[in-house]
């Protein structure tokens, strides 16, 4: 029993902070319908923005939450405006250019991450990166219980801003069919900007999040990129509610494979769920949900 | 002359083992005839029939442990694996096909993907079958280069000619339809899921084949190795679009840069800044060699953001574009 | 135009290859293979540094017989296949007749494939899977232990001290180091009377290592052996405190247990961990404390086993260079097999045993982390502490 439950808070826990990192994944997805495979290293620049200003200004990283954010959101926008915004109005034969593209860009956001901090491990110590309480037997990790909370306001956040603002109004729209939105007079170009952006900043906050327990390196991005795309098809493109779904499912079908089949089929066990999704559930729990 | 130039080319390739005797330059081109497999196989499925596959090291992976088992295993030689490979990465494909082609766009690739990550898991878990990450190592059978350099030639003038033939069939024009518009070939009475079985397919064999040879010339292999994300399948990914996609000389292109881009960075411009810094002891130069040597992966990415922003259809599909920008508006007239 | 720019980068090309082939004639060329980029890059980078190091110092000490040494370092990227075209290239391209370095198991194995055939030496000082040795090739020397000799010291430590460990769980990350070490330890294990509970494997990177630690907990195992690399092993060991996890003792199988950084990153988590090591810089041989000075002193970081290995095999490679009869590949061989020396990582002197053939044999220590510092604790004879067993639970630490 004890196993069983603390099993369960381990994979509810790390589901929270994948939910954080497959919105923003899912947003974007939602909106341009192109994997952003440069995602998991979108997250690595933020947790060396986190990292630096803790390193060098002492800043905690929950107060980190505030520089890494809007940082990412910059580099978000630009990358959107000056990489993949003009592939639109390139002639070429394959639509998935701008997939591969962000391949690209994550290649060279490693890279550059590695000539400045190089690729030591590094890491950021708080009095709370390994403070516990228990409930009964089961041991609670402090900063993965407030990452936990974070998410879920950022997923009420995020819910709040694309039902009931305008700009919110106009990704939807032009989730669900660009070219009407176009009609309606909703600039789709700067909207692709701004949900890149935002994309990027919530993963900016995963990231963030997580660094107090975890550690830091330049090649940190890959494995979380696939972690995105599989709660993203999970939740359902475009979906807050449902990437905090698609998250804790993936967290806890994880910390419940690690326990009762073998650590080493951590991954595999993301990928073959992923896979029957794609087949027996198309378009993920937001089909169930509606939101 | 254009309709010559194969023919010069693959006359200079067959010469040049015999004239250049140094093995690293026959290395280094054995290394570019074997990712001309890979690319026009990864072509066919991506560049014809617009499926892009980012699994395309599943398919490698499968044959050269296919080789590597044969040779470990059953103790035969690994060349059996030549025979094999192409049947075995079939055999991945096939189901793997079957199951995923209802998928379309970017959901097809992000499933591919995950065959290729699963793949890697599987050899490296199942340690019983495969040696998990203490991979397979044979010794080499010939210890010159050129045995293993005309195989490889072999094999890449196959999968070109293949290729070539397979388009100008009635098979290449359904491909070609179902890039263009899946909807319309379907409505037209083409059975998509089956051209798209047997695009894929091809590719498969074309790609286990260059897997097979993988195993006998480097005579090692590890699940991390074959089955990597980032060194088999974009590296297919990149061949293809560098060198132009859906073009049957595209990825003999791409494959030659690839390559030459990759030694040329990893090797410092081939020693150039390092020799440079030694001759004038310049302590600024000394830098910029180092940094120059470890930049070989951002040189990679700058790469292919540039040539996806400018030559979008690679470097042979934008042959023109590059040949307008280079000779001056007067000359065209000539050139031409 | 256009031909202008293929033959100015045609000029460019042969400048640069002929610029980074030539030196002068009068050095013996030394060919090095790490990884100095990638995810390797971090020890890559340490035995770089510790292999020019002892370059400096042999060169400033006239060299090998009035010849100075060049080291032409390639880089592998951590990769096997990268590995063997960085090996060819200095084989075939630049000709040296001696060959060091390699680092991890993987891209040594590749790559001694390669000396082997081409009959070049190729002395090994960090690839630890035992087949590197085990194959009769005559060209392949090893300065370090196999894998499977790295727990030695702690199992005379449990002879003697902890003879009340009767179970033991093992888990080790899914790489060449970890999937050999933890089936050598289970034999280990069993023969030291022990039963062996559970043997997991992980892919390295995990981020949560609770699930699994919560089933070796709830199997009660008295050792838990780890075979990780820092990060992995730092986290392992910070989740185990935080889910209050105490078996009688922790042990680490070397890798990332005895490196600064484990502390840094693990802190208070770190205290009373065992774990079996080559060397630090306080074991018993002349001028391993003077390197890890020095090495502080010049790169202003701390250094450790890796950078010792290089360090020594440097030595090694000089000194065979220094007693050949000639610098052709085949006699460097010969006098690297009657290498007899003692050098800061202990003394080297390739021997055959058990499968092995030209190997070097080491003791291999028990160390323990004791208020944030690494104290040698096994054997006693050259022990910097008192060891602490049985270690109190973790609200007593």
């Amino acid at each position: 029993m004890e196993v069983f439950l603390q099993t369960l808070v381990a994979g509810i826990l790390k589901g929270g902070l994948y939910s954080l990192i497959g919105m923003g994944m899912s947003m974007i997805m939602g909106v341009m319908k192109i994997i952003n495979l440069a995602h998991g290293q979108l997250m690595m620049v933020a947790m060396y923005v986190t990292f630096a200003c803790f390193h060098f200004l002492g800043l905690d990283p929950y107060l980190g939450l505030f520089v890494a954010m809007p940082a990412l959101f910059l580099l978000g926008c630009l990358i959107q405006k000056y990489t993949l915004n003009p592939l639109m109005e390139v002639e070429s034969i394959l639509p998935e250019n701008q997939v591969l593209m962000t391949v690209g860009i994550g290649m060279v956001l490693t890279e550059i991450a590695r000539f400045i901090f190089t690729s030591d491990y590094k890491s950021v110590q708080t009095s709370y990166s390994g403070a516990t309480f228990f409930i009964g037997e089961t041991s609670f990790s402090v900063a993965l219980v407030i990452a936990f909370f974070i998410a879920v306001l950022f997923t009420l956040i995020m819910f709040w801003f694309l039902t009931k603002t305008d700009i919110g109004r106009s990704i939807r729209a032009t989730a669900q069919d660009k070219d009407a939105a176009l009609l309606m007079g909703v600039d789709s170009k700067r909207i692709t900007i701004i949900t890149f952006g935002l994309g990027s900043a919530l993963v900016a906050a995963a990231g963030t999040l997580l660094l107090p327990v975890y550690y830091l390196f330049p090649d940190i991005g890959g494995p979380f990129t696939r972690k995105a795309f599989v709660i993203t098809i999970l939740g359902g493109l475009g979906s807050t509610v449902g990437a905090i779904f698609g998250g804790i499912t993936l967290g806890l079908a994880e910390a419940f494979g690690a326990t009762y089949i073998g650590m080493a089929f951590d991954d595999m066990i993301g990928l073959i769920i992923f896979i029957l999704v794609l087949l027996f559930l198309p378009g993920g729990f937001k089909r169930l949900t509606k939101i | 002359m254009k309709k010559y130039a194969p023919f010069v080319l693959l006359a200079i390739l067959i010469a040049f083992p015999l004239v250049v005797q140094n093995s690293y330059y026959q290395h280094l081109l054995i290394l570019v005839l074997m990712w001309v497999v890979i690319g026009s196989g990864w072509n066919m499925i991506a560049g014809y029939t617009g499926q892009v596959s980012f699994g395309d090291a599943a398919f490698f992976g499968t044959g050269a442990y296919t080789a590597g088992l044969i040779a470990s295993k059953l103790g035969l030689s690994a060349w059996w694996g030549m025979a094999f490979g192409g049947f075995t990465a079939m055999a991945v494909a096939f189901p793997f096909g079957w199951i995923c082609f209802r998928l379309r766009g970017a959901y097809f690739a992000l499933a591919s993907l995950a065959l290729n990550e699963i793949c890697r898991h599987i050899a490296t878990i199942w340690e019983d079958l495969t040696e998990g990450m203490a991979g397979i190592l044979i010794m080499p059978t010939f210890l010159s280069k050129i045995p293993y350099y005309y195989i490889a030639l072999a094999l890449a003038v196959l999968s070109v000619v293949m290729v070539q033939i397979v388009m100008n069939s009635k098979w290449g024009y359904y491909f070609l339809s179902i890039r263009e518009d899946q909807d319309a070939a379907e409505s037209l009475g083409i059975d998509t899921h089956h051209y798209k079985m047997i695009s894929l397919n091809i590719a498969a064999f074309l790609t286990g084949m260059a897997g097979s040879l993988f195993m006998n010339y480097m005579g090692f292999i590890d699940p991390e190795v074959v089955f990597s994300l980032h060194d088999i399948s974009i590296m297919a990914i990149l061949v293809g679009i560098v060198g132009g996609v859906g073009t049957v000389y595209g990825p003999v292109v791409g494959a030659f840069v690839m390559v030459a881009v990759h030694e040329f960075f990893r090797t410092g411009f081939f020693g150039f800044f390092k020799g440079l810094a030694g001759l004038t002891g310049s302590e600024f130069l000394i830098v910029v060699a180092k940094y120059i040597g470890q930049a070989h992966v951002l040189g990679f990415g700058i790469l292919v953001v540039v040539v996806i922003l400018v030559l979008p259809n690679g470097i042979v599909g934008d042959w023109n574009k590059i040949i307008r920008k280079l000779v001056p508006m007067k000359n065209k007239g000539v050139a031409t | 135009m256009k031909k202008f720019v293929i033959i100015f980068s045609c000029i460019l090309f042969f400048m640069g290859a002929m610029l980074g082939s030539a030196s002068a004639a009068d050095t013996i060329k030394v060919g090095i293979v790490l990884p100095l980029t990638g995810k390797l890059a971090k020890f890559g980078e340490i035995e770089n540094k510790s292999f020019l190091m002892a370059l400096d110092e042999i060169n400033a000490a006239g060299g090998v017989n009035g010849k100075k040494i060049e080291l032409i370092i390639e880089d592998t990227t951590g990769k096997p296949d990268v590995g063997r075209s960085a090996i060819e290239k200095l084989i075939t391209q630049d000709k040296v007749p001696v060959i060091g370095g390699g680092y991890s198991s993987s891209v040594t194995w590749a790559t001694i494939a390669v000396a082997q055939q081409n009959k070049v030496p190729f002395l090994v000082n960090t690839g630890s899977a035992d087949k590197i040795t085990e194959q009769g090739w005559e060209y392949i020397f090893r300065l370090n232990p196999p894998v499977s000799e790295y727990p030695g010291g702690f199992a005379s430590f449990v002879k003697a001290v902890a003879t009340d460990l009767k179970t033991v769980a093992i888990l080790h990350e899914n790489s060449l180091f970890g999937q050999k070490g933890s089936k050598k330890f289970v034999k280990q294990a069993e023969a030291l009377g022990m039963k062996v509970l559970m043997k997991e494997g992980y892919e390295a990177g995990a981020i949560d290592f609770k699930p699994l630690l919560v089933k070796v907990k709830s199997k009660k195992p008295d050792l838990v052996y780890m075979i990780s690399y820092i990060m992995d092993a730092s986290l392992l060991m910070r989740q185990a405190k935080e889910l209050n996890f105490n078996p009688k003792l922790f042990v680490g199988g070397a890798a990332g247990f005895t490196l600064p950084e484990f502390e840094k990153n693990a802190g208070k988590a770190t205290e009373f961990v065992y774990s079996a090591t080559l060397w630090t810089p306080s074991v018993p041989y002349p001028g391993a404390k003077d390197y890890y000075d020095k090495f502080m002193a010049k790169y202003n970081t701390p250094t450790e086993y890796h950078g010792a290995e290089a360090y020594a095999a440097m030595y090694v490679i000089a000194d065979a260079l220094k007693r050949a009869k000639s610098l052709t590949p085949q006699d460097i061989r010969d006098s690297l097999a009657a290498t007899d020396m003692m050098t800061a990582f202990g003394p080297v002197k390739f021997i055959s045993y058990d499968k092995k053939a030209q190997q070097n044999k080491l003791p291999t220590f028990l160390v323990q982390w004791i208020d944030g510092k690494l104290e040698t604790v096994w054997p006693k004879a050259v022990s910097t502490k008192a060891y602490v067993y049985p270690v109190p639970k973790w609200n007593q630490r």
